[in-house]
């Protein structure tokens, strides 16, 4: 077979990406190679040092050309790239280019290497003498990193391996479609598949790069960490990691709310935390820098722990490259919502991380005995000692969370030596987690509120003791207060809960209390003491959001005695357009629906009434479903919030009629119905089996029906009908319709979905009133001048002429000469006019005929006789029935498709806990800021 | 021995004895057969074709029926406490929280792992 010669393919992007990617990978490695060797060399400034920058340099640059190029054919549309072609689409807006651009691996890895790239640039700018070995650990994460978009194929006799995806790859490369593919020009035949509608959301454009940010950052307390062993300076690297160590907590932190605002806000999950692996995964190397962050603060100020801080950073890195792993490998499919599937990388990914792991903990073993440590023991009145403590709970709650996560991993590795083995699995998740992680919550606040009134290096605490005594006996007595007024807003259930909530509330007086007594207002001191705050805010924040979320759209008629725990399971409901629906205290309302883009919003009324049904308030949400790229489905939901001080109502719809939500389903539904035929006459009343009566008002010619487009049509036909039950005293006025065009015969049907009826004309109606032009006889009738002229049962009367004529099925051309006869036909009393209109165009005559629905009459205008000054007509009549019957169909005991299946729910002090978060952030973002100009002013000493 | 040693010793202590507690929330993926016991059991399997799929919203939407079939063959009637699940139709398989009563599966959670978005997908051509 000869090489096709493609048209219309943009091959040079393909060329130049490879080449990138090359480049990128090759680039890396000398880098790497390069900034090892002068790793440990005292005098850094040197070529060693020039051929790592440039390796580094070179290998971001082609990085970066490999994003801007790739991002380029995405924007541009080149669907023969297999990954634009799989994530946009001609129809996908323009704003969600970018969260096209990491909805696929590759991108997302490309986001990853972007912000290593960022953070590398900046250190190389600093050029400090740390820049030798973290540089080198930098490099050698991007030297997997790049691995994973490298696409090459490695054949060493049978055994094949893949080594990466490569983003660049045509689509005929990847997928096999011989058909298409021998077509010279498939570009221009395909389009492409489209961004996830679930995925079109702000969230997707924001809460990936600050998530990327976050994992790409917490390699550099682990390149730090590396750093102080590989120099043997082994305590002066504390002082330069710390600003970055709470950076990278801040930011990871930041990622991980921001997912979980996500969830909450923009996604129908119902929660903002699931325990769902994919959030495990990412929380546990988070808590590990947020321990290592502890020690480290230990470390600086005694000397202590600073063992305990090299092995929280060097197992935090690891532990996010092997979250990545967890999420990409498709390991979790049966234990997460919401994990990728595999795509043949799972060896690089486990490569990737047992690596890091290794050089980790085996540099920290191989210097353990090196590295300074206190001989004599902290004081147990001491900051440091409490803070240790709070780190191993930590380290303890990491432990509790990411074993279990990995359990997945643990039945695959067993099921590989043991095939017959089933694999074990947590039963009910949520209780499961919660049941520990309450514990620590409660160690960590009572330490943390404790700790912060301690100080470090305490040698004199009896004279401290009373001052302490005092300032956390009063924060006890108002935690105490406060837990008990708490009960008044919501329940608390058990004694753990009265615990955490004490515990909470602990935390938030002793670190205010600190804030004001200790450091006196001083915010530069603060910034801890904030976090903690906020942390034991979230913790009101869960007790009130999550142990006391409320249901609204409970359905308690339905389903009894199936489900043990059935009052927790019944948390749908279905409201009808138009028909308040009572629930929990609320009359819920579906009142409308709008169609913005691919989105449908549906508005519902909230009304909140006492017990007497008196209104308390009332206000509207709107959440909306979205339509697939297609427009054939929409099966995702977008839910919508009232937002008050103390509490969330939330809502979203969990489903739609099935005919609504597919396609497929509504056309089958049509198929199925059964339609009966009744043929009526004007004013004749017809009742059915369902209690159900039906009247013919009206046959009319011109159809007003809402789809009935005039224009379409040659001939329209239109009956009013109104409708009504006998059981319900209700009545519907209904309209349906019939159009013929050329051959083809349109029905324009009309229900209502109070009756659970619908109705149409039979489609024989047509042929009945209305005969084609060969059934039809024509009879010659000449008119001498502007006179009147019976016609069987008509009067017709010839009233003038026009010269230009207008009708739609007369299109002018240049030369014609078209006269119109303008005329009157009359029957019955009534009048109704008729134009015909004869033309001549080159030398021959043609004609466009006029009729007359209501009298089914057809009107020629064939000739103007020159000499004789005649008018010669053709005129004929339908071979109607004089007075005939209207064949109606009506289907009955249609289900509705006109509601929602709808969750409402209330979340108590969610507030609390979004704010709680946002503090411990915050605190985390201050001290960070601080921190880092702390370094700075050091540095500008020295260098002075 | 040292204060940090003894808290050391406590936490490890603390740690195995969890673990240890927390096995007992671990249990192995169940088939019909060891379901039927009426325990709460986590089953996988996958959706059993050419049987009736029911989600009545109209009805009573907290509830959608079908017939599961489990890694050992076995075909069973599955009463869901939860809408129907998107595109549970093209599921690989279905993870299942519930118990066996009276023959019915009686689940309340439901985890649907759904295979690639672009495998086996037609090509996406455009409209003509």
């Amino acid at each position: 077979m000869n090489e096709i010669q493609y048209i219309g393919e943009h091959l040079w992007v393909g060329q130049v990406g490879h080449f990138a990617v090359v480049l990128a990978f090759v680039a890396s490695i000398m880098s790497a190679i390069a900034y090892s060797i002068n790793a440990k060399n005292e005098n850094y400034q040197n070529n060693w040092r020039s051929i790592g920058r440039l390796g580094y340099i070179l290998h971001g640059l082609s990085i970066l050309t490999i994003v801007s190029i790739l991002f380029y054919a995405m924007y541009n549309k080149y669907y023969e790239y297999a990954y634009v072609y799989q994530h946009v689409s001609d129809d996908l807006p323009l704003k969600y280019t970018l969260s096209a651009f990491w909805e696929g691996q590759e991108g997302s890895f490309l986001l990853w290497m972007f912000w290593h790239i960022v953070l590398g640039w900046f250190i190389i700018y600093r050029g400090t003498k740390w820049e030798s070995p973290v540089m080198a650990i930098f490099a050698m994460a991007e030297i997997y990193l790049s691995s994973m978009i490298l696409g090459v194929h490695l054949e060493i006799g049978d055994w094949v391996t893949k080594f990466g995806s490569n983003p660049l790859l045509l689509l005929r490369e990847t997928m096999q479609a011989p058909v298409l593919f021998n077509n010279a020009d498939y570009v221009s035949l395909i389009s492409g598949n489209g961004l996830n509608p679930l995925l079109q959301n702000y969230w997707m454009t924001i809460h990936p790069p600050v998530t990327f940010l976050g994992f790409a950052s917490t390699i550099v307390p682990f390149a730090f960490a590396i750093a102080g062993l590989w120099t043997r300076q082994y305590k002066k690297w504390l002082t330069a990691a710390l600003p970055w160590a709470l950076f990278s907590a801040g930011i990871l932190g930041t990622g991980i709310l921001m997912g979980s605002v996500w969830a909450y806000e923009a996604l129908s999950f119902g929660g903002y935390w699931a325990w769902d692996p994919v959030e495990n995964a990412v929380l546990v190397p988070w808590i590990m820098l947020v321990a290592g962050l502890h020690t480290h603060l230990v470390a600086r100020a005694t000397g202590f722990s600073i063992k305990a801080t090299i092995f929280f950073y060097v197992t935090a890195f690891p532990l996010i490259v092997y979250s990545t792993f967890l999420t990409r490998s498709g390991i979790l499919g049966d234990t997460s919502a919401h994990a990728f599937t595999e795509m043949g990388l799972e060896k690089q990914l486990i490569a990737f991380f047992m690596y890091f792991f290794i050089i980790g903990l085996g540099a920290l073993v191989y210097h353990a005995k090196n590295i300074p440590s206190k001989d004599k023991e902290e004081s147990i009145y001491s900051r440091e000692f409490w803070m240790f403590i709070g780190s191993l709970v930590l380290l303890f709650s990491a432990v509790l969370i990411g074993v279990p996560t990995s359990l997945p991993v643990y039945n695959s590795i067993v099921s590989y030596f043991d095939e017959s083995f089933v694999g074990k699995v947590i039963q009910d998740v949520v209780p499961f987690y919660n049941k520990f992680q309450i514990w620590i919550a409660v160690f960590v606040a009572i330490l943390s509120g404790v700790s912060i009134m301690l100080r470090f290096n305490e040698k004199n605490f009896e004279k401290r003791s009373s001052f302490l005594m005092k300032h956390l006996g009063i924060s006890v007595l108002l935690s105490i207060i406060f837990t008990g007024i708490l009960t008044l807003w919501f329940k608390l259930y058990s004694w753990k809960f009265y615990l955490l909530a004490f515990t909470g509330f602990f935390v938030m007086f002793s670190n205010l209390d600190y804030i004001i007594t200790v450091i006196k207002g001083n915010m530069k001191l603060a910034a801890s003491a904030i976090a903690h705050f906020g942390f034991g805010m979230m913790l009101i924040g869960l007790l009130g959001s999550g142990l006391n979320k409320e249901t609204i759209s409970t359905n308690p008629f339905m389903f009894k005695d199936m489900f043990e725990n059935e009052d927790d399971l019944r948390n749908y409901v279905r409201v009808i357009k138009g028909k308040p629906l009572w629930a929990q205290g609320y009359w819920i309302t579906y009142e409308s629906d709008t169609l913005i883009g691919r989105n449908r919003y549906y508005d519902v009324e909230f009304k909140k009434v006492d017990e007497n049904n008196n209104e308390i308030e009332r206000f509207k949400l709107r959440p909306s479903s979205v339509y697939s790229n297609d427009f054939k489905t929409q099966n995702v939901f977008n839910p919508d919030t009232k937002h008050y001080l103390t509490k969330d109502i939330f809502s979203c719809i969990v489903a739609l009629a099935p005919t609504k939500q597919d396609a497929d389903a509504a056309k089958l539904f049509e198929d199925s119905l059964v339609w009966n035929r009744h043929d009526l006459l004007i004013g004749d009343t017809l009742r059915t089996e369902f209690d159900n009566w039906y009247v013919i008002n009206e046959l009319s010619y011109a159809p007003s029906h809402r789809e009935y487009k005039p224009e379409d049509n040659d001939f329209g036909i239109e009956v009013n009908v109104t409708a009504g039950n006998y059981k319900f005293g209700n009545k519907f006025e209904l309209k349906t319709a019939l159009g013929l065009q050329g051959a083809l015969l349109y029905k324009y049907p009309d229900g209502e979905e109070d009756l659970g009826a619908r109705v149409r004309l039979s489609d024989t109606f047509i042929e009945e009133i209305f005969s084609s032009e060969d059934q039809l006889d024509y009879q010659e009738i000449e008119v001498p001048s502007l006179e009147t002229f019976e016609f069987e049962d008509m009067e017709i009367s010839l009233t003038g002429f026009n010269k230009e004529p207008v009708n739609r099925n007369y299109e002018p051309e240049e030369g014609d000469i078209a006269v119109s006869a303008q005329m009157i036909v009359k029957k019955d009393g009534k009048s109704i006019p008729a134009e015909p209109i004869y033309i001549i165009r080159g030398s021959s005559p043609m004609g466009v005929k006029s009729y007359v629905p209501e009298f089914g009459v057809h009107i020629r205008f064939t000739n103007i006789d020159p000499v004789s000054q005649k008018f010669k007509f053709q005129i004929a009549k339908d071979k109607r029935k004089m007075n005939f019957s209207i064949p109606l169909e009506i289907t009955e005991n249609v289900s509705r498709s006109d509601y929602l299946i709808l969750q409402a729910q209330v979340f108590p002090a969610i507030n609390l806990l979004w704010f709680g978060c946002m503090f411990m952030m915050f605190g985390l973002f201050m001290a960070w800021i601080l921190r880092m100009k702390e370094n700075n002013r050091r540095e500008r000493e020295i260098n002075s | 021995m040292k204060k940090f040693q003894i808290v050391a010793l406590i936490a490890i202590v603390a740690a195995i004895a969890i673990l240890f507690s927390a096995s007992k929330d671990v249990s192995e993926y169940a088939t019909f057969e060891m379901a039927s016991d009426g325990q709460r059991v986590k089953i996988t399997g996958e959706m059993a074709k050419n049987k009736a799929i029911e989600y009545r919203p109209d009805i009573d939407p907290n509830i959608f029926k079908f017939f599961l079939k489990d890694s050992e063959g076995k075909e069973k009637q599955v009463i869901l406490a939860k809408a129907k699940p998107i595109d549970i139709e093209r599921a690989e398989s279905i993870v299942l929280t519930g118990s066996l009563k009276d023959d019915v599966f009686y689940a309340d959670e439901i985890l649907t792992k759904c295979p690639s978005k672009y495998k086996d997908e037609e090509l996406s051509l455009k409209k003509v």
